[in-house]
């Protein structure tokens, strides 16, 4: 089956960012979906179930946090890897974002060389 | 520019694709699109490809339009869609190389204030150089004042650069370096000449380490490919070296701050330590005080202690006989023999006034009369070597009392002196002249004697002695442990006799005292104490007793 990656992020330079990390993965026939708030992120992991979501912790409405305990705990959502991204500086989040289940945490500004291998990592394309 | 795959552009985008259908549709325009690789990606072939149209992006074909004539505004249209997507990859892929360098500098950042230490930072940078940097080597090299010359704090990667010859050749790095300019150098034959780096390198991308517009050094990175380094890598090289800069020069400063203050401190100890012997640590510490620096004109506390005076015999007619030279060498000598022994039992030497010394042993009497015991068979030590070297034996009297004492700091603000004030001070002097005329070595007073573990030296009580200016007088007794075996000897034996004199003595009966004594001196004749008795019991007996007697001698001189 086609791998799916889910990128959300209300900040549209960190969506494309992360999108041209990943850009090689293009060719490993990955199809890539967006989302700019946490509402629109739910419905697409509901409704697209892609294998792994990169989740931008500090979003208006609803924020990553939210999102992930959503969907790993109340939805119980399988085969999602879930990776949560914050600024520097706010790594207290770091217990909380094991209380919502999620599967990596990863500070911002990111590494791209890092990024790239996890998600090769997650999808088995390694 | 990327490589833009039609496939993946018109794939991707579902809604251009149903677009540029029903567009082609509306138009009536049969057409399919191919890729580079004859691959249909949109639409259905018919048949006919003799209308073929280039889609290009920057003289660059990626596909086919074909099947229709009018397929040609397709293709433009297409052309330009490319071309907007090519723009957009070539900006997002230089947007994450800078994203790359920003998180590059938030991780040095982070690392660099994880150290203060010069030599540690030096290193981390270097290591974050060649990480993000494809290099095969790199030095760091700093200026050292006080040596005059580079040093290598630094190194990483293949050994491609000789730190020896780096530091040989510092002037002539300096003048290749001093302009400040950061820069990638690929005419290096002179470095290789001098050795400085190996053959096989081709070039080297330098940036200089600046604070306040002083160059302090530089890191360098050598590389055995041309062409290995790019204007984007001298800009991330440039900007670690920036951040290093500030970094090691607050180090440096930092370390020779420290270096600085464990000097001053080791001066300062010295000071006190010296400062020890000239005022006794004890001295300091009865009045609560941890050093000389903490007292205070007026500071005083009060004691209960036992004060010693030891004196040595004649001196005056003893140094008249030698020159100022001989004089001070014969004290010095004396002194420094003496000294060692009072500190061996918890006393400490207050004062030395020429022959004299007074020390005082704050803990108990006994200390006191075993160091004086001690004293006085070190003066015969002394003794037998200068009959050895020829010179008269000398001879030295020891008077200790035990009384309240106050230790205190007087004078002005301007000259201080520790002072030692009390009744219990001239006791002790005093007993210690009294010596002289008991011909005894050793003379305590009873305040002493309660402090004494009486059996373990050889006493006689004296009777009583009436000093100048006292109301009271005070019982006397004579140590005689110190003195020579002989004399010990013949003490004991007659010490009975000697007392039962003594009492007859104090209660007038100077008939029987007479008798006594005499005694004592046949069977002892070297008791020159018994004499003294002897020959003023025998006035008394002719001459009665003034009025008021009491018994004690009477001290006519201080």
């Amino acid at each position: 089956m086609d791998k799916k990656i889910l990128i959300v992020d209300d900040e549209a330079h960190i969506r494309m960012l992360i999108g041209q990390t990943l850009e090689e993965l293009e060719d490993e026939g990955v199809e890539f979906l967006t989302a700019d708030n946490g509402a629109s992120a739910l419905e697409l992991i509901q409704t697209e179930k892609p294998h792994l979501v990169f989740l931008d912790v500090m979003m208006p409405r609803m924020n990553g946090m939210d999102v992930c305990q959503k969907v790993k705990k109340e939805l119980a959502i399988e085969d999602v890897y879930i990776i949560l991204l914050t600024a520097k500086g706010q790594e207290l989040d770091r217990q909380r974002g094991q209380e919502v289940g999620a599967d990596v945490y990863m500070t911002k500004p990111f590494d791209p060389e890092v990024l790239l291998s996890k998600a090769k990592q997650v999808l088995q394309l390694d | 520019m990327s490589k833009i795959s039609l496939r993946q552009l018109l794939g991707k985008n579902k809604e251009l694709n149903s677009f540029l259908l029903q567009l082609a549709k509306e138009l009536g325009i049969e057409v399919w699109i191919e890729d580079m690789g004859e691959n249909v990606v949109m639409g259905t072939p018919t048949g006919s490809s003799l209308f073929s149209y280039p889609i290009t992006s920057n003289e660059e074909n990626v596909g086919w339009v074909k099947g229709d004539k009018k397929g040609e505004l397709i293709a433009g249209l297409l052309s330009q869609l490319v071309r907007k997507e090519a723009e957009k990859k070539s900006l997002g892929s230089e947007v994450l190389n800078l994203y790359q360098e920003i998180n590059v500098i938030f991780n040095f950042s982070e690392k660099l204030s994880q150290t203060i230490e010069a030599d540690g930072i030096a290193q981390i940078t270097l290591d974050q150089a060649m990480h993000s940097i494809p290099s095969d080597s790199g030095i760091m090299v700093l200026w050292d004042n006080e040596k005059g010359q580079l040093q290598v704090p630094a190194t990483s990667g293949k050994v491609l650069f000789d730190p020896e010859r780096i530091r040989d050749n510092s002037s002539l790095l300096l003048r290749i370096g001093l302009s400040g300019q950061s820069e990638i150098i690929n005419d290096i034959s002179i470095l290789k000449e001098k050795g400085i780096v190996r053959e096989n390198v081709e070039s080297l991308m330098y940036a200089a380490m600046k604070v306040k517009h002083r160059i302090m050094g530089a890191i360098i990175l050598a590389a055995t490919n041309t062409e290995q380094f790019a204007a984007a890598h001298l800009k991330l090289l440039v900007t670690l070296a920036l951040q290093s800069s500030g970094a090691i020069e607050s180090a440096r400063l930092f370390e020779s701050n420290i270096r600085e203050v464990k000097e001053r401190e080791e001066a300062i100890l010295k000071i006190h330590e010296a400062t020890k012997k000239f005022v006794p640590n004890e001295f300091i510490r009865s009045l609560g005080k941890e050093a000389i620096t903490d007292v205070r004109l007026g500071d005083q506390v009060e004691k209960v202690v036992t004060v010693l005076f030891t004196d040595i015999r004649d001196f005056t007619s003893i140094s008249e006989r030698m020159t100022p030279e001989e004089n001070f060498h014969f004290v010095s000598s004396f002194n420094a023999r003496l000294g060692p022994i009072i500190r061996s039992h918890n006393g400490f030497i207050n004062q030395y006034l020429g022959d004299s010394i007074m020390a005082i042993f704050p803990n108990s009497a006994d200390d006191a009369l075993s160091a004086a015991v001690r004293m006085q068979k070190e003066v015969h030590e002394f003794n037998r070597e200068r009959t050895a070297a020829g010179l008269e034996p000398i001879k030295a009297g020891i008077g200790m009392h035990t009384g309240s004492l106050i230790m205190g700091i007087t004078g002005d603000n301007f000259r201080m002196d520790a002072a030692t004030i009390s009744d219990t001070v001239n006791t002790a002097s005093r007993l210690e002249s009294l010596t002289k005329h008991y011909i005894a070595d050793i003379l305590l007073s009873d305040a002493s004697l309660l402090q004494i573990d009486k059996s373990r030296v050889h006493l006689r009580y004296l009777g009583l002695v009436q000093l100048k200016g006292k109301q009271e007088p005070i019982h006397v007794y004579e140590c005689f442990s110190g003195n020579h075996s002989s004399d010990i000897a013949g003490k004991e034996k007659t010490l009975s006799l000697f007392n039962e004199a003594i009492g007859h003595y104090l209660t007038s009966d100077f008939e029987n005292s007479v008798r006594a004594f005499e005694l004592v001196t046949e069977l002892n004749p070297g008791d020159h104490t018994a004499k003294f008795f002897l020959s003023s019991a025998t006035k008394y007996l002719s001459k009665g007793v003034p009025e008021n007697w009491n018994g004690a001698i009477e001290m006519l001189i201080k």
